[in-house]
């Protein structure tokens, strides 16, 4: 694979082959490790290695385009279309299921879906923090064990797992008789069908996306830095707030994103835990599809609800795209 | 208490739970193919008569556990075939697989999706004559001989029956007047479920104003709507899986499907403490029905397989099993026996009538429907 093969006749390919003063001819180059032969003297890409890149893209590309590109074409179109007696979906021009989305009712239940996702990213990383800070810092050589207790039990289906977390918020559950042996609770009290119980089973479904990318974040930190923290007299908490949590903010916010995202479409929780008041986004368009089989309306809330969080994460790419900036300042 | 010898309600986990569905639906949305217009002719011509003969392993689909297993094993024994099972968990989903393509050997509509299939040429035509047993159903129910949802049921023969009503704790509680109202009780308050369904929950409103239960009248609407509405501060959840909720206290009162509340009477530690009551403005009542899809593959096995489930000992089998009775003559004491504390979960033929049952409506009244429905879940 010697460059005097290309056929372009030598010309550079891109730039970072332009600009090096030096021809790469065989044997001749002073940086390439001894030893290493020949062939493997070049730092940028060589035709063949572009046409192999260019034929490993085709699968991912093809994924894309297929599962996500086109079905996300196919729901907006189907926002415009109608359903036939027996339900079957119909691609046309209709506004009608765009015009209902103008319905208050729909508002409402989306601002709330909004508030439980902020709420829960929010809860996620209060408690997600401590545990991926002691884990990647201090777990040592249980590090890996830790992480797979966390990680092992969202091995069971997430249905399932929601299932048994409303038996443990059930009235006359474990916990709540827990909470009443000691006082905290009287015979009223509930966490099933309300606010914070919806809240407390998006957490729970969903923090290990939090867990995970601040435990990458923490463990890729340069330990160095905490110590020069220290060195320049900073106490804990000082070293903490100016070292270790602007040295994570990336993490954090892949995390915040990855719960967030779920949380905002969620049916589940809200289906077992919440009640009537507790009504997400996710269960008004379950009921489309799985109940009204009302596709084309489903279609249309799914991208209301897209429509929604596409904003939000514009404003999220903007402000990653400015701390990069400044990071590298 | 075995979780094997009680089958769950049929309509209740798997409704609640349709996570697991929701990939499939995707799965059909994205394949493309629910959405091909498809020549009803294009597997023969759905009236042919069907030869009543094995001709392949049966395709089976239906709510899960709603049959006995010991009756599938009887079968394939008995006619040396396998009964391939699959379930749906509601009508509309039931209706996404077949428009997706898949093509079974039996299926179970209610009566108002038996109508839509009939009326879209969907289903094969069954000649009772052939049948066996055919006369022990249309011969002691004349209700069926010719029901509104299916021309002298000539695509379809019924399989169970049930009532909408009223479950409660009478240790809670206490007795109850006999009326939707019930559902306002002041000792309920915050402890009520209603079943997360639209046509039983808008019908449970227009019942107790004497409207339609099938109304989509915008005035009708907009009534019921209110009437729920008012029922929201007792109201602690929608959810369909009405016998948990009473069993694990976190209800005192639930809409609930009588055929649930007589499969639940065996799981209550104390049934005494429970009751079920059918409201003096009506009940909704429906029925469950055995229907032949036109692409069915295997017909001449699901007609042996339907004459087979009608032979009294299997009908019996079945009843205790799920606790739904069923319009076969000479299985009504069963049924009486099994629901002993729940007298009001019988379904008699005065039960069985036109307006009681949820029909179809046009596209704009499904709409409206659709609409209220949102409301009243969203509040």
């Amino acid at each position: 694979m010697a460059q005097r093969t290309r056929p372009d006749g030598g010309k550079p390919l891109d730039r970072a082959d332009s600009g090096k003063p030096a021809p790469r001819t065989d044997g001749a180059e002073p940086l390439s490790r001894p030893g290493r032969g020949a062939s493997r003297s070049r730092p940028g890409p060589s035709a063949a290695g572009t046409r192999l890149w260019t034929w490993l893209m085709i699968p991912g590309t093809l994924w894309m385009t297929g599962f996500l590109i086109a079905s996300l074409v196919l729901v907006a179109a189907l926002a415009f279309g109608t359903t036939d007696p027996l339900g079957n979906p119909q691609f046309g021009l209709n506004f009608d299921n765009i015009a209902a989305m103008a319905d208050p009712a729909y508002r409402a239940v989306l601002l709330r879906s909004l508030g439980y996702a902020l709420l829960t990213c929010v809860i996620c990383l209060l408690v997600a923090y401590p545990v991926a800070y002691a884990i990647a810092l201090h777990g040592g050589r249980y590090k890996n064990l830790l992480i797979a207790a966390i990680v092992v039990p969202f091995f069971a289906n997430y249905l399932v797992r929601m299932y048994g977390w409303s038996v443990v918020l059930s009235d006359d559950g474990p916990l709540l008789r827990a909470l009443r042996a000691m006082g905290f609770a009287d015979g009223d009290t509930k966490i099933l069908q309300t606010g914070p119980g919806v809240v407390a089973g998006l957490v729970y479904g969903f923090i290990v996306f939090m867990i995970i990318p601040l435990y990458a974040a923490l463990e890729r930190m340069d330990v160095s830095l905490i110590e020069a923290g220290r060195d320049l007299y900073g106490g804990p908490l000082r070293t903490f707030f100016f070292v270790t949590l602007p040295a994570t903010r990336q993490g954090a916010a892949a995390g915040c994103v990855l719960v967030f995202l779920p949380a905002m479409g969620d049916f589940v929780s809200a289906q077992l835990m919440g009640g009537p008041d507790q009504i997400m986004i996710g269960n008004l368009i379950q009921d489309k599809f799985f109940q009204g089989q009302n596709w084309p309306l489903g279609s249309a809330l799914t991208m209301l609800m897209m429509a929604v969080l596409f904003v939000g994460m514009i404003g999220y790419l903007r402000r990653t795209r400015k701390d990069e900036a400044e990071a590298v300042r | 208490m075995s979780p094997e010898a009680l089958p769950p309600s049929r309509r209740s986990f798997l409704r609640t739970s349709t996570g697991a569905a929701l990939g499939l639906g995707l799965g059909a949305a994205t394949a493309g193919c629910g959405f091909l217009p498809e020549d009803p002719n294009a597997h023969g011509d759905p009236d042919d008569p069907i030869d009543v003969r094995v001709d392949g392993n049966l395709i089976y689909f239906n709510w899960a556990d709603f049959v006995d297993p010991a009756v599938f094993k009887g079968f394939e024994k008995e006619y040396g075939v396998k009964v391939i099972q699959s379930n749906f968990d509601s009508m509309e989903g039931m209706a996404a697989k077949l428009n997706a393509g898949n093509r079974y050997d039996l299926i179970f509509p209610t009566a108002k999706w038996a109508q839509r299939l009939t009326e879209g040429r969907r289903l094969r035509r069954i000649d009772h004559t052939r049948l066996k047993n055919a006369e022990s159903v249309f011969g002691a129910y004349d209700y069926f001989a010719d029901p509104w949802y299916d021309a002298r049921s000539a695509h379809t023969v019924p399989f169970t029956m049930y009532k909408t009503g009223i479950g409660w704790r009478k240790d809670r509680v206490g007795e109850l007047t006999g009326s939707w109202e019930d559902l306002w009780h002041r000792r309920a308050k915050g402890k009520v479920f209603v079943l997360d369904d639209r046509d039983e929950v808008l019908g449970l409103g227009a019942l107790k104003l004497g409207l339609d239960v099938s109304t989509a009248d915008e005035k009708d609407l907009d009534r019921i709507t209110d009437t729920l509405q008012s029922l929201r501060p007792h109201l602690r959840g929608f959810s369909s899986d009405s016998y948990n909720n009473l069993l694990n206290g976190n209800a005192v009162m639930t809409q609930a499907w009588s055929g649930d509340m007589a499969a639940m009477l065996g799981q209550a530690k104390d049934p005494s403490v429970l009751g079920f009551e059918v409201a003096k403005e009506g009940a909704p009542v429906n029925s469950d029905c055995y229907a032949i899809p036109s692409d069915a593959r295997h017909p001449g096995t699901a007609m042996l397989f339907i004459d087979y489930m009608l032979r009294p000992e299997n009908v019996k089998k079945n009843i205790e099993y799920i606790g739904y009775p069923m319009p076969v003559g000479g299985s009504e004491d069963t049924y009486a026996a099994l629901v002993e504390p729940f007298p009001q979960c019988l379904v008699g033929a005065d039960d069985l009538k036109d307006e009681l049952f949820f029909r179809n409506g046009s596209s704009k009244g499904e709409r409206a429907r659709d609409t209220a429905w949102t409301h009243v879940k969203a509040g």
